[in-house]
């Protein structure tokens, strides 16, 4: 990573955990207040993003929105993760015959389009932000499962891997000295890359209204509620859709400086 | 690998994977605490009639071992038997061959202005400066950052609300598809830009670029003869992807531009809990995929005969 | 008679680098000129600004390319001379023709101004059949991965003559090739020189080069530093670097002369092999999905000598490399280390007994983890994988990285840094820490510049004198294989078809396929 992406996306980082941690300090305001006479005020000096339908300031709503997206986001993306590692490397260091079963099963989860998988485990759970990052965590999953099995089985078979075992390297010093800590870096770029994603589909979620219900002030959730006035307050939706493409865009960016790949999931 | 070998494969493991996934439903129905018959009804929240239940029990042969019901179930299946729609009331077979066509034709839209998009960016990166090419990157990752929901909404804002130049919903002339394909095509377009782009180059390096500006060729005959085609083949082999991942965007675009569709048929599955309905509309994209993938991999095999068996 | 390519003080910039200077020379027909240097000596550029495809910026005082004027040619004037008047072949065909495309294809690109489809068809098959491709029309419509080695390099070749040019460019168009079809492209280069028509040859080779030039201009960092007839070059170098290179050249020296100009010559004094053969192997055998790869292949090698196995690509002999490391079960026969069993054995049981067998590959860059420094894979390797610190072990590193003669200051740079000869010499610094009685060497030296390979191989002959390693040295380079093996086995399909010291093989050698082999040696001392 050059200097200049290495200090960015420092800067980035930092930014989103001090807006997710201490909201309070970006803006004071109480994200759920209502004040039925400010309603539909367009940007302003006092309300630099406008207010709601309700009143309520958006900027304070955006800010205070970023800690949900993100957890969602980051709970969805290591439950995803995990169950892809699980997974991918079973499936790589596993007899032929059980890593051709595992991989058979990851295709059939991967036939089902990511976000319709989503749907169809919330049919199963009824909506709410628990059944969101199982709903998101579980269907990205497949993809990066077949990443992770890939990855693992390109190292396994590796001239570095060769070289260890014509030095006489045991299994043990193989896979701790060698194997698990060039694994982790192209999934650190993976995870980043995945965040990003997963912020994106958990609110679609909340966009559907099978997310985070109103009146949190959740991106997606915020966004499903400006849309019907999107004719009379277009800043109801343009801000919180910005956010979300900050925090996805930015993980991208990470992502890609760390080099990971886009199309992963 | 022979051809027919080839083929005989993707049938048989469709199959197995359209098995797989009717399988997971039928053990997620039964997971779900409480009467399956009312889980099918719609959940304890549905308040079916006795009747109703009554039904579905019959229906499904819930008083039959688990066994039999599993056989029973995919048994109807074979028959492309999804049962009827608690919602609608209609067999969810004929309320798929309703909305289908729409979800396809609007993806395949976007699908097709998705790569046109790609390869117009791709092939003006090859010649951009300094700045222009971070500029190109930035756009490119803003655009596969983008939420659908979101750039549907601004784009009906701009083009619909405040210009007036195009309707947000379907009119009925066609007009009223172009904002949500573009909403569909553009995230997916910056993703292929950036995978053409780096082929693109890599071809255009090749050593048979060189070789074929040695005979005489121009950069442009170049481009098309040998670039074109490096720069297809792996956008080509993400099709799979690019299909499903803009199926996922129609539920999506279907909500944003309210458009009947398989999309918005599944949202309010969901949202009523229609297991029939859900189930049907799993098993159909995950069928639609499967078709996606044997094309493609056709296509491939076709383009590079040498490639796709190694 | 006029030169066809006339060039005087040609320079050749990339944006504030010049990486060709003052290069002049001419080419006239029925004539080889070949431009010899080794990597980043700008004679690969110089060839392409005949073309107008150098990429830089070209100024000279003369660039005279079949009467035109090469400094004022517009892009649209340069196409009609490439290809036309003026073609290349390129190095590796695989490569340089679209593996998407049929080769067929290609060829008739180069004819636009034939309208007919059918009359550029005729044409293409026409060509193909005078390069000795059977059944043309049928090679025209498959694409270059589904083509043998052979067919493709004559698809190459065809493609740059279908025009009848006056002028062929062959850039090392040989590298890389196995022994039959370098002399498959030679003598295809020769016939067109023997047509009446110039070839420039770009190579590092200069015992290619021997073989086909009438004159030979040698280049180094940009500048022609001599240039003469072919003979008088090779055989009374006037330049320090011509004399550099020409050492360089393994072929015909001696086992343990010095190839480089640096080495010194060292007292050769080594015992009669005595005692049990470091290595042994018995009728190994391995076969993939049917097809047998390695056959009832047996050999010794004694200890403090060298085995050389020389097979061209897809022989078999990396194989048999595998097989030797353990890296591959053998479907038959086994191996023995210093007397001790070691294949086919379960990984646990032979542990102790990799201490005693190295292994030096290609391309080390693949063997080494890119997260360790130079001085970690040495601590490593001397810790047995207990440590990637060098603290406690600095006096055993700097006495390896001295043994082979990598500078010290080089311990904390990552493998990705080093040149490809530091590369090398890490790698068998690496694989001489446990002290090991066998080396298997596989291409060591394939992927390296001559004078490079030169003081690999001086390096790998003093090491094997000061510690009476012994070596299995696998290599597609007869020349190579000549200078360092003791005793040689050819390597064909699977099987030794000859096994015998190596002044025996190679003066007199026994098999029709080694006598075929030999041919395509190339001699000039």
């Amino acid at each position: 990573m050059s200097r200049w992406a290495r200090i960015g996306s420092t800067l980035f980082v930092l930014l989103l955990l001090l807006v997710a941690l201490v909201p309070g300090w970006l803006a004071p305001g109480d994200p759920l207040a209502i004040d039925p006479a400010e309603a539909f005020q367009s940007p302003s000096p006092a309300h630099p993003m406008g207010t709601d339908e309700s009143g309520r300031d958006v900027l304070t709503r955006v800010v205070h929105g970023a800690r949900d997206s993100l957890v969602i986001g980051i709970a969805a993306t290591a439950l995803g993760m995990g169950v892809a590692i699980v997974l991918g490397t079973a499936a790589a260091l596993s007899p032929r015959w059980l890593d051709a079963g595992i991989l058979r099963l990851l295709e059939a989860l991967y036939a089902i389009p990511s976000l319709l998988m989503a749907l169809l485990i919330i049919a199963f759970t009824g909506p709410g932000v628990g059944p969101a990052i199982v709903a998101v965590g579980l269907s990205t999953a497949p993809g990066y499962a077949r990443l992770v099995r890939s990855q693992i089985r390109t190292l396994r078979h590796s001239e570095m891997l060769q070289a260890a075992t014509v030095l006489g390297r045991g299994t043990l010093l193989r896979v701790r000295n060698h194997l698990v800590p060039n694994a982790l870096r192209p999934l650190l770029a993976l995870i980043t890359l995945g965040v990003g994603q997963a912020v994106i589909w958990a609110s679609a979620l909340s966009f559907l209204g099978l997310g985070t219900p109103p009146p949190a002030p959740e991106w997606g959730a915020m966004l499903a509620a400006g849309r019907t006035y999107l004719h009379l307050a277009w800043w109801m939706s343009l801000f919180p859709g910005l956010a979300i493409v900050v925090v996805a865009a930015g993980a991208t960016m990470i992502g890609r400086a760390l080099g990971g790949k886009v199309n992963a999931a | 690998m022979g051809t027919l070998r080839w083929a005989a494969g993707r049938v048989g493991g469709a199959l197995v994977v359209l098995w797989l996934v009717a399988t997971a439903i039928f053990i997620g129905v039964r997971l779900i605490p409480g009467d399956p018959a009312e889980a099918i009804m719609g959940g304890p929240g549905s308040q079916a009639s006795a009747e109703a239940l009554a039904a579905a029990r019959a229906d499904y042969g819930l008083d039959e071992p688990l066994r039999v019901q599993y056989l029973m179930f995919l048994g109807k299946l074979l028959r492309l038997d999804f049962g009827t729609s608690y919602a609608l009331r209609d067999p969810v077979l004929g309320i798929m061959g309703q909305v289908l066509p729409q979800t396809i034709v609007l993806s395949l839209l976007a699908l097709l202005l998705a790569w046109v998009l790609a390869l117009v960016f791709a092939a003006a990166s090859l010649r951009a400066t300094r700045v222009g090419a971070v500029l190109g990157n930035a756009v490119e990752i803003i655009a596969a950052a983008v939420p659908h929901f979101w750039l549907g909404a601004v784009l009906i804002m701009v083009f619909s609300s405040t210009l007036g130049w195009l309707p947000a919903v379907d009119n009925g002339t066609g007009a009223g598809l172009v904002l949500p394909v573009l909403t569909l095509a553009l995230p997916l377009a910056g993703f292929l830009t950036q995978l053409m782009r780096d082929s693109l180059s890599t071809a255009l390096a090749s050593p048979f670029s060189l070789a074929a500006r040695a005979r005489g060729d121009s950069r442009l005959q170049v481009f098309w003869r040998h670039g074109l085609r490096h720069a297809a083949l792996p956008a080509l082999g993400m099709t799979g992807w690019a299909f499903s991942s803009l199926l996922s965007g129609a539920v999506v675009v279907e909500a944003v531009f309210a458009r009947p569709g398989l999309g918005r048929a599944l949202l309010s599955a969901v949202l009523s809990r229609d297991i029939p309905m859900v189930t049907g509309i799993a098993l159909f994209s995950a069928a639609i995929y499967m078709v996606v993938m044997a094309l493609t991999e056709g296509i491939e095999r076709a383009l590079h005969p040498a490639g796709v068996d190694s | 008679m006029s030169a066809l390519i006339s060039v005087q003080d040609l320079s050749i910039g990339f944006a504030s680098d010049t990486v060709v200077q003052g290069v002049s020379f001419e080419l006239h027909a029925g004539q080889c000129l070949a431009l010899v240097g080794e990597s980043g000596s700008g004679k690969s550029v110089t060839a392409r600004s005949l073309l107008g495809l150098s990429g830089g910026s070209v100024a000279a005082k003369r660039l005279s390319v079949l009467g035109s004027d090469g400094r004022k040619l517009s892009d649209r004037q340069w196409r009609a001379i490439r290809g036309r008047q003026v073609a290349m072949v390129l190095q590796d065909a695989l490569m340089s023709l679209d593996p998407l495309r049929p080769v067929g294809r290609e060829i008739t690109d180069a004819l636009p101004h034939l309208r007919s489809r059918a009359e550029r068809r005729r044409r293409a098959e026409a060509i193909l059949g005078e390069v000795g491709m059977d059944d043309p029309a049928r090679r025209a419509k498959q694409r270059s991965p589904e083509l043998s080695g052979g067919m493709r390099q004559r698809a190459l070749i065809a493609q740059a003559l279908v025009n009848d040019p006056l002028v062929v460019i062959a850039d090392e168009a040989t590298t890389a090739l196995d022994a039959q079809l370098t002399a498959l492209v030679l003598e295809q280069l020769r016939a067109i020189k023997e047509s009446g028509r110039a070839v420039l040859m770009i190579s590092h080779d200069l015992a290619q080069v021997a073989q086909l030039a009438d004159r030979i201009a040698v280049m180094r960092a940009g500048r022609i530093v001599e240039t003469g007839p072919a003979a008088r070059v090779l055989s009374d170098p006037q330049h320090e670097y011509t004399r550099t290179l020409l050492r360089a050249v393994p072929s015909g020296v001696p086992r343990f002369t010095p190839l480089s100009v640096t080495e010194r010559h060292l007292p050769v004094e080594r015992a009669e092999p005595s005692g049990t053969p470091a290595l042994v192997a018995t009728n190994l055998g391995k076969s993939f999905s049917g097809h047998q790869a390695v056959d009832s292949v047996s050999f010794d090698v004694p200890r403090g000598q060298t085995l050389g196995i020389v097979g061209e690509s897809g022989s078999g002999k990396t194989t048999t490399a595998r097989l030797v490391l353990g890296l591959q079960r053998p479907d038959s026969g086994s191996v023995s280390l210093l007397g001790e069993h070691f294949a086919p054995r379960r990984e646990s049981a032979r542990r102790a007994l990799r201490q005693g067998l190295g292994a030096i590959y290609q391309n080390p860059l693949g063997s080494f983890d890119p997260r360790y420094t130079a001085g970690a894979l040495l601590a490593d390797a001397l810790s047995r994988g207990r440590t990637r610190r060098v603290a406690g072990y600095r006096a055993q590193v700097s006495g390896l990285l001295e043994q082979v003669e990598l500078d010290p200051g080089l311990i904390d740079q990552y493998p990705s840094q080093l040149s490809g000869g530091q590369r090398q010499r890490l790698a068998i610094a690496r694989a001489l820490a446990p002290q090991p009685a066998v080396l298997v060497l596989d291409e060591p030296v394939s992927a390296l510049d001559v004078s490079i390979q030169a003081t690999i191989l001086d390096l790998l002959d003093r090491i094997q004198l000061e510690t009476g390693t012994s070596y299995l040295f696998i290599s597609h380079d007869l020349s190579v294989i000549e200078h360092m093996s003791d005793t040689v086995a050819v390597m064909h399909r699977g099987r030794f078809v000859e096994t015998g010291p190596t002044a025996k093989v190679f003066g007199d050698p026994q098999h029709q396929y080694t006598r075929r082999l030999l041919t395509a040696l190339p001699r000039f001392r």
